[in-house]
């Protein structure tokens, strides 16, 4: 599985937080404004989770939000969430597939 | 609208698609089986609330694409007519839906959505939805290769036990896939199930399950009232009392 040092030292991702599905906040690489990224995208995934689970989609993965400026990676692992701000928005394909490649430990 | 709609539902895997306004209210749908109006109202309520918590950090977000074990959610914002509010395209998928065609099918499809929307600003929002869904719910089905109805009513259901059908789907000796069930919660345990017991018995589990359903549930869809009932039915096709214990604790195990 991906980490935060993994993943904030791929190609094109600008900022990095770890963070949980509650929205707290663990820790952060190249973010000043960690916590308030850490709590709103740990209510979306939250909220994903809940969206899955009644459709009977099995556990969230990961999200992806495509903007044309920018994008954000959500990796969800169990209560884990880190959050990925990719700049531009579609160097995120690129991102998305170095961390389903084997060598990164994706299950 | 709703040929829109149809079109999309013609990718494979997906299962319901959807249009929601900004407060998160249906305003057209289409869904094979299960995924039915009210469900997806309750989803569009859910992903409405993530959208606008999405927006508090990135307001320009064009797609969102979630992904999980069984399936994903893609959501395309439709951007707003002149005089009204953003609306939000949205496909539910199974495993097997290319998330990559069906982002380009989004997009085309979303500036379909946007003219379609257009033309019926002279109507408010209320009144459009209704006489939109209503159209939508009396539409037939589209032209797929499946059998599967697609419907607004709330139907039997497939059980979505298809995991592990060849290429030849469709034509599984077995007939798994007229197995009914509830909700989507139940077809997933049952999937989940069939799965957990195949590691144990090989194909036969399919067969199992399908026996062990008629037995506990023979008139009405399996739902996950019966759940324990059909994993004690099913540790009995287990021989071996080490793995008997594996898949029930697998089964009965909060996943």
């Amino acid at each position: 599985m991906p980490d935060l040092a993994m993943i904030a030292q791929l190609a094109d991702v600008k900022s990095a937080v770890l963070g949980n599905l509650t929205g707290g906040y663990h820790d952060a690489v190249r973010e000043q404004d960690g916590e308030t990224i850490a709590a709103v995208m740990g209510f979306v995934s939250s909220a994903m989770v809940h969206a899955g689970d009644q459709l009977g989609l099995g556990a969230l993965h990961r999200i992806s939000i495509v903007g044309e400026a920018r994008g954000c990676l959500i990796v969800v692992q169990g209560d884990s969430v880190i959050t990925a701000r990719v700049e531009p928005g579609k160097s995120l394909a690129a991102v998305e597939k170095v961390l389903d490649t084997p060598v990164q430990g994706r299950a | 609208m709703e040929n829109v709609l149809q079109g999309l539902m013609e990718l494979v895997g997906a299962r319901a698609t959807m249009v929601l306004d900004g407060t998160g209210r249906v305003v057209a749908h289409l869904g094979h089986a299960v995924y039915d109006r009210g469900l997806c109202g309750q989803i569009g309520g859910t992903v409405t609330k993530a959208i606008e918590t999405i927006q508090l950090q990135q307001e320009d977000w064009e797609t969102i694409t979630a992904q999980f074990a069984d399936g994903r959610i893609l959501l395309r914002g439709v951007a707003a007519p002149a005089n009204g509010q953003r609306h939000v395209l949205a496909i539910v998928g199974d495993g097997t839906l290319n998330a990559s065609f069906a982002t380009v099918a989004l997009r085309v499809a979303a500036n379909k959505i946007r003219s379609a929307l257009e033309g019926g600003t002279s109507q408010p929002p209320s009144a459009g939805s209704q006489a939109l869904g209503s159209a939508v719910a009396k539409a037939p089905p589209p032209p797929t290769s499946s059998s599967v109805a697609l419907d607004s009513r709330p139907v039997l259901a497939n059980s979505g036990l298809s995991w592990s059908k060849g290429p030849n789907e469709g034509s599984s000796a077995t007939g798994i896939s007229n197995v009914a069930v509830a909700d989507p919660a139940s077809a997933a345990l049952l999937q989940r199930c069939t799965k957990e017991l195949a590691r144990h018995v090989g194909p036969m589990a399919k067969v199992y399950v399908q026996e062990a359903l008629r037995r506990i549930s023979p008139d009405a869809p399996f739902s996950l009232q019966v759940a324990r009932q059909l994993v004690d039915e099913l540790s009995g096709q287990i021989e071996e009392p080490e793995e008997r214990a594996q898949f029930r604790k697998a089964m009965l195990e909060k996943k």
